[in-house]
């Protein structure tokens, strides 16, 4: 890019953005959706637009699911199977999302940076923004921030993960802890949602009453925003305990659950539809223990179908649901598999040609993006990095990359990579 | 003759008085620029509170707001702010105050918290002077009493360290000025980071052979350091700078010469040529008007919810003081009293401007914050709000002493909040950090600004130790309340032990209305009204 930005400046978000914003993630903000010109057709589009990121932590091969070259040298032990697009096949691992081909796109040229887990995680979650200094928030932080809650009763960024769970603010990076992310360990939900043992649903509206009576007392001779916001953080929370039914799983379908399966990936993707479904902006699902350096094939064999299943179930769901044009799911690692397979049957960690999964919301059905060279282990011209890909979601929910910004203290700074653009290929 | 020998003896105390206290000046300026109608002077209760929150952290018992209720001294107020200040616990909760607006709850270097707050408590309970402690902090080598200000560089990283003592001893945030000039504020030059970056650049850790202790040293500085803009093709360089300063030049010595003591148990030469205690020095001074500016601004923030300059951190001309006049004064006479902290947070507690209601006056329904016609709500810190809710509901005492068993397992904080832990935390240390990871930001992240939030909101609402501390037990508010009989005796203790006031008619109402209500759950239902006044924003703000 041969333009001097005069986007350049960084700092943080303490200061300067209202106190109804300043509630976030974490307050529930309750901000966007008011501050919208009621009428307007596309904001109101705008406002319903989601995501579900499928997160495979680790990194999925790329031979193992949608790029599978078994007539090369890298090939692997696994036969490649047709797909509902002619002349377009996936591995053998993926036999049902084989069948919803047609509805997703692939591409297999991400060509990223980073070969550490450590580094590439966030750097890849953020989109690797030119260093300004400044920590960048992560995918879910960033729409939280840029498109607030699209249900305004609920967190905008909820995030579904194995292990514990609470409210995680470093995801948030610059923009502040109050847009870090509700996270469901285990899909559940913080035990404080739950109305305390001994607490009848009765008592609980009566001491709320006396909350409510106490305050309009307290604030009708008073002003500050402090006074707003706080009360406003506790309509939120009431609100999130009203609907904590969406995230009890013993309310799901028993159907649902055989069709998604009953891993834990299943479970949450499956609970991630019901959030979708619920409102929520942001979802994001994480699985773990993708790092296959040993014994690749079988932990492959194992891993894959774990997401094979839930996750073309949950393109049919969405597609059913109509909720297919205004939703993205992403699925995608940090990196993808090494080649060349090392002594221990494992692959390795590989940026440099690698495959991510896409669907609805504007991106193509049925397309399959990037030449790569024959074996697959190098792109064949021009690859994507996480840059193209950040411009590619953002354009896809309405924003402009090129000229939304973060506003901070008067500042702004690019919402992503000055140098990418969208990747055209994989979009409507 | 009598009346004017009376005059006589006046004039001179109250032109004393007049040029002495600072309270009545600031009150002046303040006057001058309210534009409108001010708060009245806040009732016995609001300021008991207030007053209490702000100098020892903590809100008042039933028992002494009654007293200061019925005290009929005029110069009550200025006797208890005496008496405050002067107490350990103004001390401990200035320790809290200082310190996390210093470190901002990072844990940082060898030093223990334990020294570093012993050493900010030492300073609080004498005359804490702002340049001094600055000056300790910045030209820290881990050598003799002062070796826990070691604690505030903390780190080895030059750059941290840079925006550290420019942010926060300087009120300038020149984080962005390390790549090239601050892009929105014309007078933070990439120069300004750089010479300060020089005078700290030689600063590293050293260990003792001997002591086996850690301390900052300092390396021999041979040259300017160079800096390019992003934006420029042609570096720079600069020697040890101080933004608005002249630049200090890096003496040559002949080699062999540098030193003005030689190596010695594993620590290197200490060179002739110092810049990080030039800097400590330097920066600290009474001429450094960045200094004293940034140092006037975050004290009156601490007291009054926000400073004449806002944000903290942006202090430059194109973000001016709301009040310029106050702030020279301020200045001025900060310098003139030797940077005393405890003297400048007096003069504030004794001003009409601190002890205004918060209530808006009479008719207006609205009014800009910048202006002081009111006092601003301030949020309790997390520390203030633990404290509140342990004495509100009479708990303090027995839980402040619950301690683990020697051999108990590390407690699951993550589990506790998702429930997978089922037990109570064991310690007041646990308690202590679950609050807060609830309340206080994430480590090296300023907290200035009330951020409330979701989980903050039902952790007061939902959590379980809040139910148990609202149950009868061990003398605490609630056990007390089922021994009293009437609805009126009932009210006034709950109210003057959690919100420091009297119960208006209405509110007596209120309570004698649930409790009928609930005569079958009386103790329960008291724990309701409790819960609604410990969740209530007027508990939650120190108004």
């Amino acid at each position: 890019m041969n333009h001097i930005p005069h986007n350049h400046a960084c700092g943080n978000t303490e200061h300067g953005v209202s106190r109804r914003q300043m509630l976030g993630t974490l307050g529930g903000a309750v901000g966007f959706g008011s501050l919208l010109q009621p009428g307007i057709a596309a904001e109101i589009k705008k406002q319903h637009k989601q995501v579900c990121l499928i997160w495979l932590d680790g990194g999925m091969s790329q031979y193992e699911s949608w790029h599978p070259l078994p007539e090369s040298k890298f090939g692997g032990p696994f036969r490649s199977i047709k797909t509902s697009i002619p002349g377009v096949h996936f591995s053998e691992l993926v036999p049902e999302t084989a069948k919803i081909a047609h509805k997703i796109s692939v591409i297999r040229t991400m060509e990223t940076k980073d070969p550490n887990h450590s580094t590439g995680v966030p750097r890849i979650q953020r989109g690797d923004p030119i260093d300004r200094g400044v920590i960048y928030p992560h995918l879910g932080s960033a729409v939280a921030k840029l498109l607030g809650p699209a249900n305004p009763n609920l967190p905008p960024y909820l995030w579904i993960k194995p292990g514990n769970g609470g409210f995680i603010a470093k995801e948030a990076g610059f923009l502040g802890a109050q847009y870090g992310t509700l996270a469901l360990g285990d899909g559940k939900p913080p035990i404080h949602i739950h109305r305390p043992d001994g607490v009848s649903a009765e008592v609980e509206a009566a001491r709320n009453a006396l909350r409510l009576k106490a305050n309009e007392r307290f604030k009708a001779y008073r002003g500050a925003s402090e006074i707003d916001a706080y009360e406003t953080s506790y309509a939120m929370a009431r609100q999130l305990m009203a609907r904590k039914e969406i995230f009890d799983d013993s309310k799901m379908d028993p159907k649902d659950k055989e069709r998604y399966g009953t891993h834990p990936l299943g479970r949450h993707i499956l609970q991630a539809r019901r959030l979708l479904e619920a409102g929520v902006r942001f979802i994001k699902v994480n699985s773990y223990h993708w790092d296959t350096h040993g014994d690749n094939f079988n932990m492959s064999q194992r891993l894959i179908p774990q997401l094979d299943r839930p996750f073309a179930a949950l393109i049919n769901d969405l597609e059913d649901r109509g909720m297919l044009d205004h939703t993205l799911v992403i699925v995608m690692s940090e990196f993808g598999r090494t080649p060349i397979i090392n002594s221990r049957l494992g692959r390795d960690h590989w940026p440099d040609c690698w495959s991510i999964a896409l669907a609805g919301c504007g991106i193509k059905r049925g397309a399959i993006i990037g030449e790569t060279t024959k074996d697959g282990a190098f792109v064949n011209g021009e690859g994507y990095d996480i840059g193209h890909l950040f411009h590619t979601i953002f354009t896809l929910l309405g924003l402009n990359p090129r000229k939304t910004r973060y506003r901070i203290k008067g500042q702004k700074l690019a919402i992503a990579h000055d140098d990418c653009e969208p990747i055209k290929e994989v979009m409507q | 003759m009598r009346l004017i020998i009376f005059i006589c003896a006046l004039v001179p105390v109250l032109v004393g008085w007049a040029a002495e206290h600072l309270s009545p000046r600031i009150d002046k300026l303040i006057a001058a620029k309210a534009g409108g109608a001010v708060a009245t002077r806040s009732d016995d209760s609001e300021f008991f509170r207030r007053v209490r929150l702000d100098l020892t952290g903590r809100i008042p018992s039933a028992t002494d707001t009654r007293s200061f209720l019925q005290d009929t001294t005029s110069s009550k107020r200025a006797k208890l702010i005496d008496r405050l200040i002067a107490s350990d616990a103004f001390a401990t909760h200035w320790t809290d105050r200082l310190s996390v607006m210093l470190l901002e709850r990072q844990k940082l270097g060898k030093i223990t918290d334990e020294e570093w707050r012993e050493f900010l408590a030492k300073n609080l309970k004498g005359k804490p002077r702002w340049d001094v402690l600055a000056q300790e902090m910045v030209g820290a080598t881990g050598q003799g009493d002062e070796r826990p200000a070691m604690k505030f560089l903390g780190t080895t990283d030059h750059h941290v360290m840079t925006e550290n003592v420019a942010r926060l001893f300087l009120g300038m945030d020149l984080k962005c000025a390390k790549c090239h000039d601050h892009p929105s504020v014309n007078e933070w030059k990439q120069a300004h980071y750089w010479g300060l970056f020089s005078y700290l650049n030689q600063t590293k850790t050293a260990t003792n052979s001997k002591d086996k202790q850690t301390y900052l040293v300092e390396g021999v500085a041979m040259k300017k350091v160079d800096f390019q803009s992003v934006f420029k093709t042609e570096k720079e360089i600069t020697g040890p700078r101080l933004p608005g300063g002249k630049e200090v030049a890096i003496p040559a010595f002949e080699k062999g010469q540098e030193f003005e003591k030689p190596a010695a148990d594993g620590l290197p030469g200490v060179p002739k040529f110092r810049p990080r205690e030039l800097l400590a020095r330097d920066l600290t001074s009474k001429n450094n008007t960045y200094f004293v500016r940034n140092g006037v601004n975050r004290i009156w923030y601490l007291m009054m919810g926000r400073g004449l300059v806002h944000p903290l951190d942006e202090l430059h001309t194109q973000n001016p003081s709301s009040h310029p006049k106050l702030m020279e004064l301020l200045m001025r006479e900060f310098v003139a009293h030797e940077f005393d902290v405890k003297w400048f947070v007096r003069e504030i507690a004794l001003s009409e401007s601190y002890q205004r209601s918060s209530r808006f006056p009479n008719g207006v329904k609205k009014m800009e914050v910048t202006r002081y016609r009111t006092a601003h709500p301030k949020a309790m810190t997390p520390e203030q709000l633990l404290n509140a809710v342990l004495k509100a509901t009479g708990n303090e005492g027995w839980v402040t002493k619950l301690k683990a068993m020697d051999n108990a397992e590390k407690f699951d904080q993550r589990g506790y909040f998702t429930g997978t832990n089922r037990e109570m935390p064991p310690s007041f240390e646990e308690i202590r950090a679950l609050f807060m990871l609830t309340y206080a930001e994430p480590a090296g992240t300023p907290e200035v600004d009330f951020i409330p939030g979701l989980n903050k909101a039902l952790f007061l609402m939902n959590d379980r130790l809040i139910q148990d501390w609202l149950k009868p037990q061990k003398g605490n508010l609630i056990e007390r309340l089922t021994k009293l009989e009437t609805p009126k005796s009932i009210a006034e203790e709950m109210y003057l032990s959690m919100l420091a006031r009297l119960p208006e008619a209405d509110e007596i109402a209120t309570i004698a209305n649930y409790l009928e209500r609930n005569n079958k759950r009386r103790a329960a239902a008291l724990g309701d009204l409790a819960w609604a006044l410990l969740t209530s924003t007027e508990f939650r703000l120190n108004h």
